[in-house]
């Protein structure tokens, strides 16, 4: 409804009759709220007004406020042909000549540094990149959004693109707990950055090991015009910069939607941007026209080790740290085109090695050996990570939940919220398989002759699986935080807990064993301390097979005063589709005195 | 007038608060094989600080980890090898005869499309002259790859 309004509004727009039209109807024109970055209802923050404070935005005083009055500033001084206003606000200026049929005047001819760069930038065509997960670190996992802008003669020169980025500035070095709070409720300024898109490519792909997906949007030269111009204006202007909401894909969006506002992009209202649901939002929307996937080294170097055979494998370890096992017979006897994988193996080996740091000579001199040993043997082409599932098409961001089982001899019945994002044994597609991260994950319980209780509470929960290899040998972690339910002597207590620790996994096939070290401390009401400190092992096994997850796990505890937990249990989950799965669990949980077996049986409902 | 920065570095590198030196320090990867921006290792140190290497918690302009080269628009050959990174990308596609960082060289040295594949060829038979060691620079290498055009019948009036 609210869209077919819009695109009347929009229809109307661009009919000569808009030209006779009113200051108050101008001002509430959807283009002109976008080219202020009026916030319609879309956040919690600044509903009403501009999300921008800085002055340097406006040409009212109380522009960021009044829409109208920033319209007739801006009418009185984009007007004239020689306005020195218009070479600041190129966008503003094509919305109000447009709108009120100014004479064409010489528009920005004498804008010299907006032409200039108009010039350089490229305006072809328009991406929307997302670098995904990063393995192993947390604050990525949710991934990142940027836009690329192409030159349009040639689709194979990306690496000359632009990268539009909106991120935040953080000046000098900052304790991490300040960091994170201003992170999630503001204080760090954000701004738009312009920089070759070969440089994102590096930082992603090349150096923290992210794989990236570029969506080719379907942007015509008309709405290209707008983001472009309106990208100028936005130059140096300072946004706040908030983690939940306000953040790298949300500017994003209002850009996209600045140049199409009758796709109705921010009509919804946003809780939190995560990145996957905002290209899902532009796919909904049908701003998608195809899908590229970019691997990551780390990727490139697997694919071409599944390549090899074990005395290959070792071969290229081998040779990665030492060129001269290339006078080796094992080496020698190899046909020239496995010389070659095995050559683009230790290379890509040694690459990644070294991807951090001072240069080494040594290191060099090796690599530029085996380049040229690469180099010397035919090349063996095609070799290339398999694609995994895009991001958009995984299952939604927030889950609900309802379900019911016995506790020992006891039935009950629950329900589970969680506000975000996917736990390892959910459907894998779109994510990354070994990679857990829920926030805010609630379950809710009513048991046979009971209250209704508080069962679980997972402020944070996440987990990381980085498998290793004989080339890469990464360590994985967990750390969880919230409220949950043990066995302390005979009854089941809320405890209030942080816990977390470093582990090891590996991959065979489909199937990820792990081992983890952990610590726990924990308030609870049964215990005299204050605090109690436990420490214990977390080992177990998932298994991703087609059309079912597995995962095997046990889990026990010692605390400070003796105090025991054990905790073996097995989850399947089945997903039916992309946003529905059946879940079962059974869990043996408890201690010394007492220990109860759980069959939990739910239907998860994903969403959003 | 705030215009008056960014336009006399073009499309200058950031739109973002603060500076960065030209070809920065803290571009800690991609130098394995060249000397060149390597600098200090930064990547580490942001991720002491923000436990996430390169800044990337929220998404930070790249202006702050110092990786942003001067560099105007990059599209002419030796712009684009002076990129912290890139000429290693470039050697590694010339050794093995193809890839993005070949391509992109190619199109910005204005090689016609139809001409690429013999380019890439060409330049994948002579790389040893090209990258004659792990010390040679930007301006070597496209001086050397100026040479090698030079010598090729099809090449020659293209460089």
């Amino acid at each position: 409804m609210k869209s077919t309004y819009l695109a009347l509004i929009l229809v109307l727009a661009s009919a000569p009759l808009w030209a006779r039209t009113t200051p108050e109807e101008l001002a509430e024109h959807p283009r002109w709220k976008a080219l202020l970055h009026i916030n319609q209802g879309t956040t919690w923050r600044y509903q009403g007004r501009s999300y921008i404070d800085d002055p340097d935005f406006f040409l009212h005083e109380s522009g960021a406020t009044d829409a109208r009055a920033e319209l007739e500033a801006s009418i009185e001084q984009l007007r004239s042909s020689e306005s020195e206003a218009r070479c600041d606000f190129p966008a503003r200026y094509r919305f109000l000549s447009q709108q009120l049929d100014w004479p064409d005047d010489g528009a920005l001819s004498h804008c010299s540094e907006y032409q200039e760069w108009r010039g350089a930038m490229p305006e072809e065509r328009v991406a929307l990149i997302f670098p995904a997960s990063y393995l192993n670190s947390p604050s990525s996992m949710f991934g990142h959004t940027l836009l690329r802008i192409d030159h349009g003669e040639d689709e194979d020169g990306v690496w000359l693109s632009r990268a539009i980025n909106f991120g935040a500035t953080v000046q000098g070095q900052e304790n991490s707990i300040l960091y994170v709070y201003r992170g999630l409720f503001g204080g760090y300024p954000g701004y738009f950055s312009n920089v070759p898109y070969m440089n994102k490519i590096r930082d992603y792909a090349h150096l923290e090991n992210r794989d990236m997906w570029e969506y080719q949007l379907n942007l015509d030269e008309q709405e290209r015009e707008w983001l472009l111009a309106h990208l100028w204006e936005l130059e140096d202007i300072e946004f706040d910069y908030l983690f939940l909401d306000e953040n790298c894909s949300f500017r994003l969006l209002e850009l996209i939607n600045l140049a199409r506002p009758e796709s109705g992009l921010m009509n919804d209202f946003r809780l939190a941007e995560v990145p996957a649901n905002t290209v899902s939002s532009l796919d909904r929307a049908g701003f998608i026209e195809s899908v590229d996937y970019r691997p990551s080294k780390a990727n490139e170097l697997d694919a071409l080790v599944k390549q090899l055979d074990a005395t290959e494998q070792d071969l290229a370890l081998a040779l990665a740290a030492d060129h001269a096992v290339t006078e080796r017979e094992a080496f020698r006897e190899l046909e020239p085109r496995r010389q070659n994988l095995v050559a683009r193996t230790a290379y890509a080996h040694l690459r990644l090695q070294n991807r951090e740091g001072e240069r080494s000579q040594a290191a060099a001199e090796r690599g530029m050996a085996l380049l040229r040993t690469i180099n010397g043997t035919p090349t063996v082409s095609g070799i290339e990570p398999e694609r995994p599932v895009s991001p958009e098409k995984g299952h939604g961001t927030k889950m609900l939940a309802a379900g019911g089982g016995m506790l020992g001899d006891r039935g009950f019945g629950e329900l589970q919220a969680r506000f975000s994002y996917h736990d390892w044994l959910d459907n894998p597609d779109g994510y990354l398989n070994g990679a857990a991260i829920e926030a805010f994950n609630a379950r809710i319980r009513r048991t046979e002759g009971d209250d209704l209780t508080l069962e679980q509470l997972d402020v944070v929960n996440i987990k990381s699986l980085a498998p290793r290899n004989s080339f890469r040998k990464p360590v994985s972690w967990f750390v969880n935080g919230g409220l949950d339910r043990r066995f302390i002597g005979e009854k089941r207590h809320l405890t209030r807990h942080i816990q977390g620790g470093p582990g090891l996994a590996w991959e065979l096939g489909p199937v990820m064993p792990y081992a983890y070290a952990m610590a726990r401390a924990e308030n609870n009401s049964a215990h005299e301390v204050l605090v109690s400190t436990a420490a214990g092992a977390r080992a177990g096994v998932l298994w991703y097979a087609d059309g079912f997850q597995l995962g095997l796990e046990a889990e026990g505890l010692y605390y400070h005063n003796d105090d025991r937990r054990y905790r073996p249990s097995a989850t399947l989950n089945v997903p039916l589709g992309r946003n529905h799965a059946l879940r079962a669990r059974i869990e043996r949980d408890g201690g010394p005195d007492r220990a109860e077996t759980e069959f939990h049986l739910s239907w998860r409902y994903y969403f959003d | 007038m705030r215009k008056t920065l960014l336009a006399a570095a073009l499309v200058a590198t950031s739109f973002g608060a603060q500076a960065s030196a030209p070809g920065g320090s803290g571009c800690g990867w991609g130098n394995m094989l060249f000397e060149g921006n390597d600098g200090m290792p930064m990547h580490v140190l942001a991720t002491l600080v923000n436990g996430t290497s390169g800044n990337r918690t929220f998404g930070i302009t790249s202006g702050t980890n110092g990786c942003d080269t001067s560099g105007a628009l990059s599209y002419h050959g030796e712009n684009m090898l002076a990129q912290a990174g890139v000429m290693e990308e470039v050697a590694q596609d010339m050794a093995v005869g193809d890839g993005e960082a070949l391509t992109a060289l190619s199109v910005s040295m204005g090689i016609p499309a139809e001409e690429r594949d013999h380019f890439k060829k060409t330049m994948h038979e002579n790389f040893s002259t090209i990258f004659p060691s792990e010390d040679v620079t930007a301006e070597e290498v496209m001086a050397n790859i100026q040479k090698v055009m030079n010598q090729d019948k099809q090449l020659a009036s293209l460089s």
